[in-house]
C-alpha cells in the first residue's frame, strides 16, 4: 500500500514549466513575454493570476497565483497496521528539500517532522526562509483518481480497476497547508488560504509541491 | 540538527490547478459570543440554518447542527474552524469542515472538507479539497459560501 506522498502523477499533470509559461504568455499580456523568460532561467519570478467563476455573474470569482514550490526529500516510510485498518497509521519522515518562487525562497528544515497519514496526509514539519525566519506548516491533503484529467465542462470518471490500463488515470492529489510565520515579511502567510498539487518525481525520488495562494 | 544534503534535481515543474465552481451556501447564524481566553478572544456562533444549492446538490443545513468556533488573532483576522451537519434532499447526511480566515474586510477564505456517505449521491465530494469564498453581511448574522473544487 502507498503512502499518499508516493503516488505518481501522470505525465500530463506534471506539465513542464515551459508549457506552463507559453500558456501563461499567450493568455496573458504581451508585456509578460519578457517576465517569462527570466523567470524560466530563475524559477522564482511571478506569473499572473489565474482567475475562475461560476456560471452566473452573481458568484464572486476566486483566483489562484504561483505563491512558491516546495521540492521535498521524503526518507523512511513506515506503517502501523495497514491502511485497510481503522487503526493504520503512516510515518514518513522528511529529510529536507528546497523553496523556490515568487513569494518564498528558502529550505526544508532538515529532519523538521514528517507525513503522518491516516486515510490522507497529515503533515507536520518546519520551512527556513532564505532570511532565517523559521515557518512551521500543517498540510493536510486529499486524493482521487480519474480515468483522464480534467477539463472544464466535462464530468470526471473514476479510474479503472486494474487489470485496466492505467496509462491515463489522472490522480488529483491536493494540499491544503495551514502556515505558522513569525511577525515580519512572512506574516502574509498567517492570513493566506493555499492549495497546492503535489507531483512525486523520480531518481531521485522526491515529491515537487506547487503552493498556490487563494486570491 | 542533523544535515541534510539535498541531492541536485533540475525538476522546475508547475502543478496546475483548476477551480470548478461547485454550490452555495447560505447560512444563517445566531448573534456570536465571545470569550476572553489565553489564546485570544474566542467566538461561538450557532449555526441555526442554511440553504445549499448548486447544479448538482440541493440541500439544507441541520438545524443546530455545529457552528463557528473562531478565534480572534491580535491582528483583527480570524481563523475561522466551522464544522457542521448538512441534509440533502434525497436524505443523505454530509460533514462540513471549514478551516480559514474571515479577514477584517468581512470576507473569508477557506478550505472546506466534506465526508458523505462512500454509496450515495454525493460520493464524488469525498476526498475533494474544495476551496471557499465567503462574505459576511454586516451584523454577522449570515455568510454566503461558495464553494470551487480544486482540480
Amino acid at each position: 500500500m502507498s503512502s499518499f506522498n508516493q503516488d505518481t502523477g501522470s505525465a500530463d499533470e506534471a506539465i513542464s514549466r515551459r508549457r506552463f509559461l507559453s500558456g501563461a504568455t499567450t493568455a496573458g499580456a504581451v508585456a509578460l513575454s519578457g517576465l517569462a523568460l527570466s523567470a524560466q532561467s530563475r524559477g522564482d519570478e511571478a506569473l499572473p493570476p489565474n482567475w475562475f467563476e461560476g456560471p452566473d455573474p452573481g458568484i464572486p470569482k476566486v483566483g489562484l497565483r504561483w505563491a512558491f514550490s516546495a521540492t521535498v526529500f521524503f526518507a523512511d516510510r513506515v506503517m502501523i497496521n495497514t491502511m485497510d485498518s481503522p487503526a493504520g497509521r503512516g510515518y514518513t519522515s522528511v529529510g529536507g528539500g528546497e523553496i523556490w518562487g515568487p513569494r518564498l525562497q528558502g529550505r526544508v528544515l532538515p529532519h523538521s517532522g514528517a507525513d503522518y497519514y491516516k486515510t490522507s496526509f497529515t503533515t507536520y514539519y518546519m520551512f527556513q526562509a532564505a532570511d532565517g525566519a523559521l515557518i512551521f506548516i500543517h498540510n493536510r491533503g486529499t486524493m482521487r483518481r480519474f480515468a483522464a484529467h480534467y477539463e472544464p465542462g466535462k464530468p470526471l470518471m473514476p479510474a479503472p480497476a486494474p487489470p485496466a490500463k492505467q496509462d491515463s488515470v489522472w490522480t488529483r492529489f491536493r494540499a491544503t497547508p495551514v502556515f505558522t510565520a513569525p511577525l515580519g515579511p512572512h506574516e502574509w502567510m498567517n492570513r493566506t488560504v493555499f492549495v497546492a498539487s503535489s507531483q512525486r518525481q523520480a531518481n531521485p525520488d522526491h515529491t515537487v509541491f506547487t503552493y498556490y495562494e487563494v486570491l | 540538527m542533523r544535515e541534510f544534503v539535498v541531492p541536485k534535481t533540475d525538476t522546475k515543474i508547475l502543478g496546475t490547478i483548476e477551480l470548478e465552481y461547485a454550490f452555495k451556501l447560505t447560512a444563517h447564524y445566531d448573534p456570536p459570543q465571545e470569550s476572553h481566553t489565553p489564546r485570544g478572544t474566542f467566538r461561538y456562533q450557532d449555526i441555526v440554518s442554511g440553504e445549499v444549492s448548486g447544479a448538482r446538490i440541493t440541500a439544507s443545513v441541520y438545524p443546530d447542527s455545529g457552528g463557528q468556533y473562531d478565534t480572534v488573532r491580535s491582528d483583527r483576522v480570524r481563523d475561522v474552524d466551522a464544522h457542521f451537519m448538512v441534509k440533502a434532499d434525497n436524505g443523505e447526511w454530509l460533514y462540513m469542515e471549514h478551516v480559514g480566515y474571515r479577514r477584517t474586510d468581512g470576507y473569508y477564505r477557506a478550505i472546506a472538507y466534506i465526508e458523505t456517505d462512500l454509496k450515495g449521491a454525493y460520493e464524488w465530494m469525498n476526498n475533494t479539497t474544495f476551496v471557499v469564498t465567503a462574505k459576511e453581511s454586516a451584523d454577522q448574522r449570515e455568510v454566503v459560501f461558495y464553494y470551487y473544487i480544486a482540480n
